[in-house]
């Protein structure tokens, strides 16, 4: 599957032409090991050496997805990628058979779990503060996101989708997304667990989330 | 959307039973719930052949191994 989406170019402020996929491969986990994971230490060490709040600091900074090289063939997990200007702008794992939701009103149904879901360093403000630069795009996490709703809809799932977020990413998810903030589940190193209802997952699909 | 290929299949009256309930428990469609299973019997077989292994634990945290075909 490729879809042409939109994202925005923080220089212009214009919506520029990208590329969703679901044929994710190896080449695009080297791809973010060779391209993405120098610069997001590189901005790392810069935080850490500066007074800037911890919280701006990348928790992300120790992941690789040539780890998930077999997991490509299994048809529990999905992933999905953004490509623009030629490279990549964001990728992300989903789980379709890990989780349930927990929400009292939905608990026990089947989720889209986003397993991880990590956008291009250069797509995010405060490393590229740190490196003495802005963003390159935004939204890239935001139609990520969307293929995960979309992406249940089409298992059946009615649109339900879980996720544990970062510090640094659960207003993204709760103001931006719309989505419901849980519970901070100490099984996870007490990170905010967040679902979208088959309802908020409707409204935020339709650009009208909170 | 991937494209989806059909086919049918067979149930006894007990399998059907099964299916429809977890169809209403789960709020999904019956064949939701067959690729749902499908999914979770490979990710099982992956997990085993590279040398995984499966267990429940009980409520009174009692460990039991799971034989997997």
């Amino acid at each position: 599957m490729r879809v042409p989406v939109q994202i925005v170019e923080c220089d212009t402020k214009r919506l520029v032409e990208a590329e969703l996929f679901d044929e994710v491969t190896v080449a695009h986990f080297l791809e973010t090991q060779n391209e993405w994971r120098p610069v997001v230490l590189a901005a790392a060490k810069r935080l850490a050496q500066s007074s800037a709040s911890r919280q701006l600091a990348p928790r992300h900074f120790h992941w690789d997805w040539s780890s998930k090289e077999g997991e490509l063939r299994v048809l529990a997990f999905s992933f999905f990628g953004i490509t623009c200007n030629e490279k990549l702008q964001g990728l992300m794992k989903l789980d379709l058979t890990g989780a349930a939701a927990r929400l009292p009103s939905q608990k026990g149904k089947p989720v889209v779990y986003v397993d991880y879901l990590e956008t291009a360093p250069w797509n995010i403000k405060a490393l590229m503060q740190a490196l003495g630069s802005g963003p390159q795009y935004a939204v890239v996490g935001t139609r990520l996101i969307e293929a995960a709703v979309r992406k249940s809809i089409e298992e059946g799932f009615k649109g339900r989708v879980a996720l544990h977020s970062l510090p640094g990413s659960e207003r993204f998810y709760l103001e931006v997304c719309g989505m419901t903030k849980v519970v901070r589940d100490h099984a996870k190193q007490s990170l905010l667990w967040c679902e979208f209802t088959p309802e908020q997952a409707e409204k935020f699909l339709v650009g009208d989330a909170a | 959307m991937n494209p989806k290929r059909t086919m049918t299949l067979n149930l006894t009256d007990k399998e059907m039973r099964v299916l429809e309930a977890l169809s209403t428990q789960k709020d999904l469609s019956k064949s939701a719930i067959l690729r749902q299973a499908l999914r979770l019997y490979q990710l099982v077989d992956v997990r085993l052949a590279e040398g995984g292994k499966l267990f429940f634990e009980d409520r009174k945290k009692d460990k039991a191994e799971l034989m997997v075909l």
